[in-house]
């Protein structure tokens, strides 16, 4: 069923962050902290649902010189959307995420989508590889955040769960700590895909 | 239609309607917006001042609020401070006693410090260490207050903030016929 196969390509196979490194700043730099990374995963599942909803529905009545500019237009305005529904709604998330939500519209992420799929693709695939690739994204920052959460202050979320006698090490809340923890998974993972696709070519 | 007149006029109804809904939705939301930070403002006075139940803005200036307690007596002044930080301006509402000359408390009303490092000037580990300090205080972080790892900068920030802002919320207060 191919409306399946466009969502579930996006969790793993075509992961943004951890297959096509695409959206690298939001994916270094708010991933500080398991909830950060999650509620910027979040807004930029949105967004990028939003986004390619409208731009598969548009997308035959924008001439191809102005599709860039158009896109960002729309991206742009859904990102506005959710920073001022967040503030009205959810200001405490609004508040923690505050800087980094306008920078969504810069998430290459996004005009990627847009212009390798939702551009040629018809309305409900274009929702579900949104939905999909939206979900990726959410699952890869909150992962890295919660390493780097775990290592840099020894919380998850908050909670403290690597006793007293823990010693942060503070270098992964900081920016070279977001290198090294997605260094290290993109390392562990193509390991592990590589000898996946080793077994499987043997049988 | 042309070419160049097409991309035109698409790009104008695109922008045009973008707009619109942009418009519409931030007049939705604007109540909300400022009844937010009407409340966070009335819950940061009040927090500072714990001794207070009411609060009344100063005339002349809405940066000064003095609390009463419920018998209508002072117990104390609020004001909002402001001042650089390590990335854009951070507000903070501090709260002191005039009579004993001490703080009573100080919380952060927005910032732009980076997350997990010098956005940690919210805690409440790192305000609440402001408590009782003395309005004389040089406030130096790392020897009068704890600094945060990794946030020197921001921590430096709050306290030299609070160090140029006591004498002139204080200055103004004293000047417009406080005790």
């Amino acid at each position: 069923m191919r409306m399946w196969k466009e969502f579930i390509k996006g969790l793993w196979k075509e992961n943004a962050v951890f297959r096509q490194l695409m959206g690298m700043c939001p994916t270094l730099a708010v991933t500080n902290a398991a909830i950060n990374g999650l509620a910027m995963g979040l807004a930029t599942l949105f967004v990028l649902v939003c986004s390619s909803v409208i731009i598969a529905i548009v997308k035959n009545y924008i001439p191809d010189k102005v599709r860039i500019p158009s896109f960002i237009v729309v991206i742009a305005t859904f990102v506005t959307i959710a920073d001022l529904f967040m503030a009205a709604f959810f200001p405490d998330i609004q508040k923690v995420l505050g800087l980094f939500i306008p920078l969504i519209v810069v998430n290459c992420l996004i005009l990627g989508r847009a212009e390798a799929f939702a551009s040629n693709n018809p309305v409900k695939y274009a929702l579900m590889d949104a939905l999909g690739m939206g979900v990726g994204f959410t699952w890869a920052l909150t992962l890295l955040g919660i390493i780097r959460e775990v290592l840099g202050m020894g919380s998850i979320f908050g909670i403290e769960v690597m006793g007293v006698n823990f010693t942060p090490w503070i270098i992964f809340i900081l920016p070279p700590g977001a290198f090294i923890t997605l260094g290290i998974l993109l390392g562990i993972f193509n390991a592990f895909s590589k000898k996946k696709t080793s077994e499987a070519s043997c049988h | 239609m042309n070419n160049t007149s097409r991309m035109v006029v698409v790009l104008l109804l695109v922008g045009a309607i973008s707009g619109l809904v942009l418009a519409l939705t931030f007049k939705w939301t604007e109540p909300m917006i400022n009844e937010i930070a009407q409340s966070n403002q009335k819950k940061a006075i009040l927090e500072v001042l714990p001794k207070a139940k009411s609060y009344k803005t100063m005339e002349n200036n809405n940066q000064l609020f003095i609390g009463y307690d419920d018998n209508g007596n002072e117990v104390g002044l609020a004001f909002i401070a402001e001042g650089g930080g390590f990335q854009g301006d951070i507000r903070m509402m501090v709260g002191m006693d005039t009579t004993e000359e001490k703080l009573t408390g100080m919380t952060v009303l927005s910032h732009l410090e980076t997350p997990g490092l010098g956005a940690r000037i919210e805690e409440d580990w790192f305000k609440d260490q402001f408590n009782e300090k003395s309005i004389e205080d040089d406030f130096i972080a790392k020897q009068d207050v704890e600094a945060i790892t990794g946030a020197t900068i921001s921590s430096n920030a709050v306290s030299n903030i609070l160090k140029n802002s006591i004498p002139k919320a204080l200055d103004a207060y004293r000047t417009r016929g406080g005790k």
